[in-house]
């Protein structure tokens, strides 16, 4: 009576994949193939069939006679039946009762950015993503704000392993992407949960696919180098020289521009060390004495001045290619499922010397041994290279950073790049202090290299011993290995150069592993529903060791003859370290019960142990509670037929941390150090005894830092699906703060003090997502998706008696913008006020007493009202915390036609933009580049100007204190990313055995509306109590993209 | 490793080296024993010199306009306070050391990390005032936060150095090491310091009649003066105790870190360093050279004034003529002072505006006292990092022509005005040796007028001004001036009219700064140490 009956399932987009068939009242089921294609055996009187898939909503179709079945489902546009991807489960969004954001997976291949977690900025609400322009950097990403004073990045995971970074991945690869924000969501991954946990699960597959799948992404496009800071050209620079001089009634005189009442543009700015030369130079002459080589006798060089001007930024800068490849197999059988991914991925930065390369394997499957038993295996191997990358932290301190850019705007626009016999132009030539040619120092970069490759992966096993119970064990691992050289130039043609040809080598490895075991089990009586997670994890965070050498002045310096060992036996250096990671061990259970499909209760705690703390505190336990009401399902509801869904959430729980200490910090510890202890008791003048200093004082008491979580939420959907609501109120206090605390300076400074529980730090907020989604005719369709996060954070407490972390004080040619103080936000800007410029000698005669006090110069307020302005009127002056982010994207469909765009933006935040004290003052280094700005600034004629008169000194009142003059408001609105995309209709594919075949062209970065006057207002920092300082900022450009995604 | 490994001699030795090696600062330069802030620069021998953006935190030192917030002030108290902790950590661990550490190692260890303790206290007494006492006995968490700064530190640092006189040896098997003549000229200096004349006198003439250097050299003068400043001599007789710098060993710091941007600037790869132009000699430390047609200085100050200025190249262009001063000067001058037309060591004559960073801010002259040969590149001198400016250039804390000149002064108030004299002409002899002036094309480069004091002294007051003038002259930019103007009471007067005087050159510089009595003699105790602590235990210095 069985009989065979084929059909296919389709939507409104096409063809459902992996769409699940199921014989109603019946074992019986299979899914659809890659073409929405399937085949089932039916059975009885009245065969009717189930199908599903995950954003569609569920239909029956009776078979009838038929033996052939198409059928077409609807689209379920209710978000909340989203599958969320734990490490340890699978839930539905509809069950869920703690506070999760999901990503869509096209949503982190839109923009061409390779890393995978800028794709996520303004994608959840509540999420902070401070990021910069340069390909393959590091970000700072903070679910819910900053917990801690340091150690904030969230935890991540990947196929159920633990990794510190996602670097390794491709976004192509990737299926799911769940944020976990609260403790309730959150704390089931216990003492590493404080921060958020972003897990993410790569592609599958699917089961019963029969056929192969093959898809291909690729995109190509263009970053453009877009414009830098405006600069002085050569004839105002020199007047404004002049002008400075005059302000403080000073000779006239610069080695270029002669002494007179006006100044000379000179011809040359060097013949052979002569400067300022007016008039011609036979150069034919002069080429017998050139020389650039200072090991081959004195430097000769000839430079000729540049009337026209240099512009710097467009001298290093370029327009950058960047594409993306990623090739993908999928496919299965009646028991298996499998894909295999490749991917490739070159970026070049703006900045010329600055690429970023990914090459990417996967291959994930899975396999039913038994019925009821499935190994798999999930695999990744990854190289990676980033070259010419700036700042710390992975690229991640790149804006607080002297950079190339930053001395692109440092340069004076007369110098020209090179001089007239092919050599590097530069500062060398008098009167132009200390820049560096940049243009140089990026070619210096060329021959350098650094890579690594990095495998990734986990097995596991499933066993469904009885129905409804679930055993899993998976073993996990992350192998990682570098290799880096690079050359330092001997150089020439600066003020300052650099005396050495310089090399450089290193290397390491790590390796760390995670093994989970855990048992699911689920059961359903009646109304109610009980699912049970019990589990044990055991891991290493990785251990590793690293080696580097570097070296003077080779022999030759041809690249394939340099290497450690033919660099000079004086000053070579070799380093080693070793490390071993953090050991955790780890025990936790989740219960969640259902009744009724209205009420839904989930208990969840886990219990840490770690290495990382003494004996005396090694473990750690982090419970967590919530509940939620399907309000829309009480018969009082059923009237208000415009709410399709309703339900209210609360949890409260506690999470840990302990990102920020170090595992040493147990002990006390004391070590050598060539630089910090050696000395030369022989007086032997070339060697050193080795000596030995306290390096940690150790406190064997310290714990987990604890984050106590309350979030109140509601997940609604209304007007019959079209629109979807989730808001969430949420409070996050961390306590027990783990700190270093500085300690009185008589127990020796070069220890560092041991991590203490002592501070408190506040963040409450508010989450909305907001999607609306509708048709305006039948072949027009449009979603608009709006998420935001409004955040306070607060410091709460440092220590007894202690306002403000005292050991945090960056400086930036001695200036101190941030305070870390105790009422404010992490990170905040500290000093004095400027309340406007002195108008005239009148006004600083009858203002409080204040050094330096002069016409044209920055009056600050008197905080204290004493009458005397010194460190006691230094006072808050914003934060770069941004108190609102939020992203939109709107998308419109129209037949074949995809039109989507995205903007993202920050709100409330300041910028502290210290690269004006290099641009806009003429004493903080006379003679460098002087910024357009500055024609505003104050002259008696020009009261109204907020830029300070240009003059020489340099005092309290000018340029030397961290003031209100450099903090900028930081907030901005940018239109990331404009799409649109065309799917080839079926029809036409069918022929050519396509599946799929869209085309899209993108343009990035189309613009920013921002008032910040620095490059970008993207700025951002590599350490949480010290970001949002604009020195050298790598802008984030404009640019395009097209690409083709086909499938087969 | 931990504590318990460094009990074995190895490691009580490592554990000393490490006190040494904090002499220095490492990289904190201004923490450095050299005191080219604290005491050159605040005393007038010397500016900041460079532009004024260039570590502005120096600024309102220079001006006198020192807020406890500044972080050159913190750097100096904590780098100093590094020595005193590593000085605890050895007598700490003293008294855990194995067995196989002798009772004669105790001995010399313990004198060697008391001397290094006292010298570390000196340096906050003099700086400071007085700052909390911490010894071996305290640590982090037990009390030390609670210290508080009312104790005077003059009888711990003298008591740490009885101890290492009486115990340490008059020869050590490394150079480096102080020995029992460092010690007693260090104590010698203490009492001096606490205007204990007589026991200052019993001392110095011991230290004079008796004592050697580690390496067993009788203590005595160099022939030639700028003999005290090359790597190559190191370690002479001469060199009391001294900072052992040397090149090309892995790391910078033990190079004379503290130092590697006090050279002229954009020299290109004819001059030294390159960089940064910090540290230029004052006008009025180049005007105090003059010598009258004996051969003497001007203590009557005239030197100021007139004709006695010494000429210049201020304001005179790089590519116009200029004629170096041809009027009398004491050959130490071009020792002391780089300036335009004199030959600056093996290097080239000093072209002047072209090696000047930035001349309205920092005058005409670049530092040279410890500036490298150009014979010495690449073997004690050190290209590893950006900067080619450091060396194995010892920089000597006690020099015997320093000890001459102490043990002047002690006579002229105890002893007998003649052989204060006599001390003085010693000095002066060998700064008026022929053979160690500065040449050019074989003849001296500039007019040198000097001579010994032959007439004897009338009174204690002239005798006190030209023991204190040799002082100025002999020991200019080694750190020790604004030391002594304080010490003797003059600090108000003389900085006073070095800033009215050389504020006429730099206006943008010095103009207004002023030097105000019963302030600016200490420094303020560092601002987050008082955050930190409380005002109950840290109380601020007068005036701030």
């Amino acid at each position: 009576q069985d009989r065979k009956v084929t059909g296919k399932v389709v939507a409104n987009d096409g063809p459902v994949p992996g769409a699940t068939i199921l014989l109603k009242g019946s074992n019986v089921g299979t899914s659809a193939d890659a073409n929405g294609a399937f085949t089932i055996n039916v059975s009885g009187a009245n065969p009717v069939l189930v199908i599903s898939a995950i954003g569609y909503k569920p239909q029956e179709v009776t078979v009838g006679n038929q033996s052939v079945v198409n059928v077409k489902i609807e689209d379920d546009v209710n978000a909340l039946t989203e599958v969320i991807v734990t490490g340890y489960s699978i839930d539905s969004r509809r069950e869920t009762t703690g506070a999760v954001s999901t990503v869509k997976a096209k949503d982190l291949t839109v923009r061409p950015s390779g890393n995978v977690e800028q794709q996520l900025q303004g994608r959840v609400a509540g999420l902070t993503v401070i990021t910069n322009g340069q390909p393959g950097t590091a970000s700072q990403v903070r679910v819910r704000g900053f917990g801690a004073f340091g150690g904030n990045e969230p935890l991540y995971v990947v196929d159920g392993v633990p990794v510190g970074s996602t670097d390794f991945l491709a976004p192509d690869d990737i299926e799911t992407t769940t944020v976990l924000k609260d403790a309730a969501a959150a704390s089931i991954y216990g003492a590493r949960a404080a921060n958020g946990v972003i897990v993410y699960t790569t592609k599958k597959g699917s089961k019963g696919a029969k056929k192969l799948n093959i898809s291909y992404d690729g995109m190509y496009g263009v970053t453009l180098a877009g414009e830098g800071q405006k600069m002085m050209n050569p004839t105002d620079f020199a007047t404004w020289t002049w002008n400075a001089k005059r302000n403080s009634n000073e000779a006239f005189g610069h080695p270029q521009f002669g002494s007179g009442s006006t100044p000379v543009i000179p011809d040359y700015l060097t013949v052979g060390g002569r400067s300022g030369v007016v008039g011609t130079v036979d150069l034919a002459a002069e080429k017998a004495k050139y020389n650039v080589d200072p090991t081959a006798g004195s430097i000769y060089q000839v430079v000729k001045a540049n009337k026209e001007g240099t512009d710097w930024y467009k001298a290093i800068t370029r327009n950058a290619a960047l594409q993306r490849h990623s090739l993908g197999f999928s496919g299965g059988g009646e028991n298996s499922r499998f894909y295999i991914g490749f991917g490739a991925q070159n970026q070049q930065g703006i900045l010329k010397g600055n690429d970023f390369t990914r090459y990417t394997f996967r291959a994930n499957s899975e396999f039913n041994v038994l019925k009821n038993v499935r190994i798999g295996q999930n695999l990744q191997f990854t190289y990676r290279s980033i070259l010419g990358q700036s700042g710390g932290a992975g690229g991640n301190g790149v804006a607080a950073d002297e950079n190339d850019i930053l001395s692109a705007f440092r340069m004076p626009s007369i110098i020209p790049i090179y001089d007239e016999f092919g050599g590097y132009a530069g500062t060398a030539a008098k009167g132009f202090n200390n820049p560096r040619n940049p243009v140089a120092s990026r070619d210096g970069l060329a021959n350098n290299r650094s890579f690594n490759a990095n495998g990734f992966g986990n097995i596991y096993a499933e066993w469904d011993p009885i129905p409804g119970l679930t055993l899993r064990s998976s073993l996990g691992g992350q192998y990682n290995n570098f290799y880096n050289w690079g050359y330092s130039r001997l150089q020439y043609e600066n003020s300052e150069n650099n005396s050495a040809f310089g090399y450089n080598e290193g290397g390491g490895w790590s390796f760390g592993w995670v093994l989970t075991n855990t048992a699911t089990y689920k059961k359903q009586f009646g109304k109610h529903n009980v699912e049970v997670l019990a589990g044990q994890e055991a891991l290493n965070t990785g251990k590793g060791r690293n080696m580097s050498g570097n070296g003077l002045n080779p022999f030759s310096t041809d690249i394939n003859y340099v290497n450690l060992s033919n660099v000079s036996a004086s000053g070579r250096v070799v380093n080693s370290s070793l490390f071993s990671g953090v050991n955790f061990y780890s025990l936790f259970g989740r219960v969640n019960y259902i009744f009724n499909d209205k009420y839904i209760i989930t208990g969840v705690v886990r219990r840490d142990g770690s290495s990382r703390f003494g004996a005396n505190n090694r473990f750690g336990a982090f419970p967590a509670f919530s509940a939620a009401w399907r309000i829309s399902s009480e018969p009082f509801m059923k009237q208000l037929t415009w709410v399709s869904d309703l339900k209210i959430r609360g949890g409260y729980g506690t999470m840990g941390n302990s990102n920020n200490v170090d595992p040493n910090n147990q002990f006390s510890l004391y070590g050598a150090s060539i630089g910090n202890s050696a000395y030369d008791i022989n007086g032997s003048n070339s060697s050193t005894a080795e000596g030995y200093y306290r390096t940690r004082i150790g406190n064997p008491d310290a714990k987990w830092e604890t984050s106590i979580t309350k979030n109140i939420g509601i997940d609604g959907t209304f007007l019959n699906g079209k629109l979807d609501v989730v808001i969430d109120f949420w409070q996050k206090d961390t306590k027990d703060l783990l700190y270093q605390l500085p300690i009185t300076a008589t127990a020796g400074p070069f220890a560092s003090p041991p991590s203490v529980n002592i501070a408190k730090m506040a963040n409450k907020g508010i989450d909305i997502l907001v999607t609306n989604r509708g048709r305006i005719t039948k072949d027009l369709s449009y979603d608009i998706t709006f998420t935001g996060g409004t955040l306070s954070n607060e410091i709460v407490s440092v220590a007894p008696n202690v306002n403000y972390l005292t050991n945090v004080n960056p400086g930036f040619r001695g200036i101190n913008p941030i305070r870390n103080q105790v009422g404010y936000s992490i990170s905040s800007f500290y000093g004095y006020k400027v309340i406007g410029l002195f108008q005239n000698a009148e006004e600083v005669k009858n203002a409080p007493t204040q050094d330096g006090a002069g016409p044209g110069r920055f009056r600050y307020a008197d905080i204290n009202g004493d009458g005397r302005i010194n460190a006691d009127d230094r006072t808050y002056l914003g934060s770069p915390v941004p108190k609102f982010t939020a992203g939109m994207s709107l998308g419109f469909k129209y037949k074949g036609w995809e039109l989507e765009a995205y903007l993202n933006g920050f709100f409330g935040n300041k910028i502290f933009n210290v690269s004006k004290w290099f641009t806009d003052f003429y004493p903080s280094f006379a003679g460098a580049a002087i910024s357009e700005r500055v024609k505003d600034s104050w002259t008696p004629s020009n009261p109204g100007a907020t830029t300070p008169i240009f003059e020489t000194a340099s005092n309290f009142s000018t340029n030397t204190q961290s003031n209100s003059f450099y903090v900028e408001n930081g907030s901005y609105v940018r239109f990331q990313n404009i799409t649109l995309g065309y799917n080839l209709p079926a029809s036409a594919l069918s022929k050519a055995r396509i599946q799929r075949l869209r085309v899209f062209a993108s343009t990035n970065n189309i613009f920013t509306l921002t008032k910040y006057q620095g490059l970008d207002p993207g700025v951002g920092g590599n350490a949480d109590t010290n970001f949002g300082i604009d020195v050298g900022n790598y802008p984030l450009t404009k640019g395009w993209t097209i690409g083709l995604n086909l499938g087969f | 490793v931990g504590k318990e490994q460094l009990s074995t001699k190895k490691g009580l030795e490592g554990a000393l080296i490490s006190v040494y090696s904090n002499l220095n600062g490492r990289a904190n330069r201004m923490a450095s024993a050299t005191n080219w802030v604290w005491g050159s620069i605040r005393g007038g021998d010397a500016n900041k010199g460079t532009d004024p953006g260039d570590f502005s935190d120096i600024n309102p030192i220079q001006r006198f306009e020192n807020l406890s917030t500044q972080g050159v002030i913190r750097d100096k108290y904590t780098g100093t306070y590094e020595g005193v902790a590593r000085a605890n950590a050895v007598l700490q661990l003293l008294t855990t050391a194995t067995a196989e550490v002798t009772d004669a190692d105790k001995k010399r260890i313990s004198a060697e990390a008391r001397f290094l303790r006292a010298h570390y206290y000196f340096e906050l007494k003099k700086t400071f005032g007085n700052t909390p006492y911490v010894d071996e006995t305290l640590d982090y968490g037990t009390g030390i936060e609670k210290v508080k700064n009312d104790v005077d530190l003059w009888p711990k640092i003298e008591a740490d150095l009885k101890y290492a006189y009486d115990n340490l040896p008059e020869t050590q098997a490394a150079v480096g090491r102080a020995n029992k003549w460092a010690a007693a000229s260090y104590l010698a200096k203490v009492y001096l310091y606490q205007k204990k004349y007589a026991d200052a006198k019993t001392l110095f003439d011991l230290v004079i009649a008796n004592g050697k250097t580690s390496n067993g050299k009788k203590y005595g003068l160099v022939p030639k003066y700028a003999d005290i400043y090359r790597a190559s001599n190191d370690n002479n007789e001469e060199s009391i105790f001294a900072i052992q710098n040397a090149a090309n060993t892995g790391s910078v710091n033990n190079a004379f870190p503290e130092f590697d941007l006090n050279y002229p600037y954009n020299t290109g790869p004819n001059g030294p360093g390159n960089c940064c132009g910090f540290f230029q000699p004052s006008f009025e430390l180049g005007n105090s050279f003059r010598t009258s047609a004996a051969g003497l200085p001007l203590l009557d100050g005239s030197y100021n004034v007139g004709a006695n200025q010494v000429k210049t190249d201020m304001g005179v262009g790089a590519s116009e003529t200029f004629t170096p001063d041809a009027g009398n000067l004491d050959p130490r001058i071009d020792h002391s002072i780089g300036r335009r037309g004199i030959p600056y060591l093996d290097w080239q004559d000093h072209p002047g505006a072209a090696w000047i960073r930035n001349q309205p801010n920092g005058g005409p002259y670049s530092p040279k006292k410890y500036t490298y040969y150009k014979s010495d590149v690449g073997s004690l001198q050190d290209n590893s990092t950006w900067t080619p400016g450091y060396t194995a250039l010892n920089f000597t804390i006690i020099r015997f022509a320093d000890v001459l000149l102490m043990a002047a002064e002690c006579e002229v108030e105890v002893g007998s005005l003649e052989k204060a004299r006599d001390y003085v002409n010693q000095v002066r002899k060998r700064a008026a040796n022929p053979a160690g002036f500065v040449t050019k094309a074989g003849a001296p480069a500039a007019k040198y007028v000097i001579s010994t004091y032959d007439a004897p002294w009338t009174d204690k007051a002239v005798a006190r001004d030209a023991v204190r003038f040799e002082r100025k002259l002999e020991l200019s930019g080694e750190g020790f001036r604004f030391f002594d103007l304080v010490r003797w009471g003059i600090a108000e007067k003389e900085i006073n009219a070095y800033l009215a005087y050389d504020s006429k050159f730099l206006p943008g510089t010095l103009g207004g700064a002023k030097f105000t009595p019963n302030k600016h003699e200490l420094l303020p105790l560092p601002q987050d140490q008082i955050d930190l602590l409380g005002k109950d235990v840290l109380k601020q210095n007068p005036g701030y």
